[in-house]
């Protein structure tokens, strides 16, 4: 069993075969133009040639931040090229689960490429949630690159946009059922907040606020910082 | 009835001089270039009621390795600063070695990273190297020793690390003692090879290249 090295072949207009991700070429999930820019990079030439799913690892966990495209010139980022090289290698879901879990708990950005890849290539939905959804107790930071200047994230905040945004990181994600359509299916269990008994009680702070607000008209500012967090949280 | 002997004890009939053949091997030689015969027939049949044209794909060689990814960055910034004698002809076109990014194995100079890169990933140099340009895929375990090595050099560089402003002046010394000893020692070496001993006098212009 081998793969190529880089992703002529698998962009060859004549013909591709190879593993089928939402039956097509899991390589067509990023967009032509997006395509194009990562095949032309430097860093996708010189650091992404013959990587496989072992040698991967050193280049993601040498990742400093993730995006997608940024400048001008809409260069992609070091996260987009593995990313692509994810999609050209598509290893095996045990390997994306160690990325995910034992790999991941040490190096943020390799478990933030892991998810984005689930996302992209996993085709069932319920599989998606049931796999991403434990990485919304992950708190750490990460630093993103956006078209122009830079952002602060975090993990949880990450996944959160991928379950719920149509487009990250200059990628259209595929279709994802939303949670509640697929709990009414019986598909999925609802879920159980990382919060836990936390949650009942912030949302009875939430009544007596509301309480307050309509006694004295107005909410003091280090309550209202813990109710935004809370609403970024629960999604 | 006894079997006739010759003088040296061997066996012999009047026909033991000819040549003897291992029926069994050339027996496998003929059924194997039989069957892939067969199969090339097959695959040109097939080929032809496709509509297309059959073409016999070209053994890969015996001794050719899997690629591999590059072990560090590519390092571009080496010849920085150096000087480098080039032969005559070399100004034109990329044969031969000449001035910028030289690559061995397929006698090429290229005068960008990018090219030079690029042919580095080209199938002709892969060949030139005896490399397939196929990569084997990783196992699970693979997977686990490189991360299990990955995070031992990370924690090993961790502890380098020094965090005490002392000790941290006193590694920056260390490592400017270290750098100059080298250059003195270059110099040196440069002295030594001139031939009246007295080294490379370098013309030095006041205001060397300041525009007043």
């Amino acid at each position: 069993m081998a793969h190529q090295a880089d992703a002529r072949r698998a962009l060859d207009e004549r013909g591709y075969t190879g593993t089928l991700i939402h039956g097509d070429n899991p390589l067509k999930l990023f967009e032509k133009a997006v395509r194009d820019r990562i095949i032309d990079s430097y860093y996708w030439k010189e650091q992404c040639f013959g990587l496989n799913a072992a040698t991967l690892l050193d280049r993601a966990v040498d990742l400093t931040f993730l995006g997608g495209t940024y400048g001008v010139a809409q260069k992609p980022t070091p996260f987009l090229c593995l990313a692509f090289k994810m999609l050209q290698l598509t290893p095996e879901r045990e390997i994306v689960e160690f990325y995910l879990s034992q790999a991941g708990e040490e190096f943020k950005y390799l478990r933030a490429l892991a998810a984005f890849y689930v996302r992209l290539a996993w085709e069932k939905d319920e599989e998606v949630y049931t796999t991403l959804e434990p990485l919304l107790n992950d708190s750490r930071k990460l630093k993103r690159r956006t078209r122009e200047g830079w952002q602060l994230t975090y993990v949880d905040q990450f996944v959160d946009d991928l379950l719920g945004k149509s487009r990250v990181c200059a990628t259209t994600l595929p279709k994802l059922n939303p949670r509640v359509f697929l709990e009414d299916e019986e598909r999925l269990e609802p879920r159980v907040s990382g919060l836990g008994e936390e949650l009942d009680e912030l949302e009875d702070e939430d009544e007596e606020e509301k309480g307050e607000i309509n006694g004295n008209g107005h909410v003091s500012s280090s309550e209202e910082g813990e109710d935004s967090e809370e609403v970024a949280e629960g999604g | 009835m006894a079997e006739r002997k010759g003088a040296y004890g061997t066996s012999t009939s009047d026909t033991s001089f000819r040549r003897t053949w291992d029926r069994e091997e050339y027996a496998a030689k003929a059924e194997e270039r039989e069957r892939k015969s067969r199969e090339e027939g097959k695959a040109r049949h097939e080929a032809a009621l496709a509509g297309k044209k059959f073409h016999r794909r070209a053994s890969t060689p015996e001794d050719s390795r899997d690629t591999e990814a590059r072990q560090a960055r590519l390092n571009v910034a080496d010849q920085v600063g150096k000087t480098s004698l080039v032969p005559a002809g070399a100004g034109q076109g990329k044969r031969g070695k000449g001035a910028g990014f030289y690559c061995d194995a397929c006698d090429l100079t290229y005068k960008d990273n990018l090219q030079f890169v690029e042919h580095l990933n080209s199938k002709q140099h892969l060949i030139n190297t005896g490399e397939s340009g196929e990569v084997r895929r990783a196992t699970l375990e693979e997977v686990k020793d490189r991360f299990e090595w990955l995070k031992r050099k990370r924690e090993d560089e961790k502890a380098r690390e020094v965090v005490d402003l002392s000790a941290r002046i006193e590694v920056a010394r260390e490592q400017e003692e270290r750098e100059r000893e080298e250059r003195r020692r270059k110099r040196n070496e440069k002295r030594r090879k001139t031939k009246d001993g007295l080294g490379v006098q370098d013309a030095r212009v006041e205001d060397d290249g300041v525009i007043r």
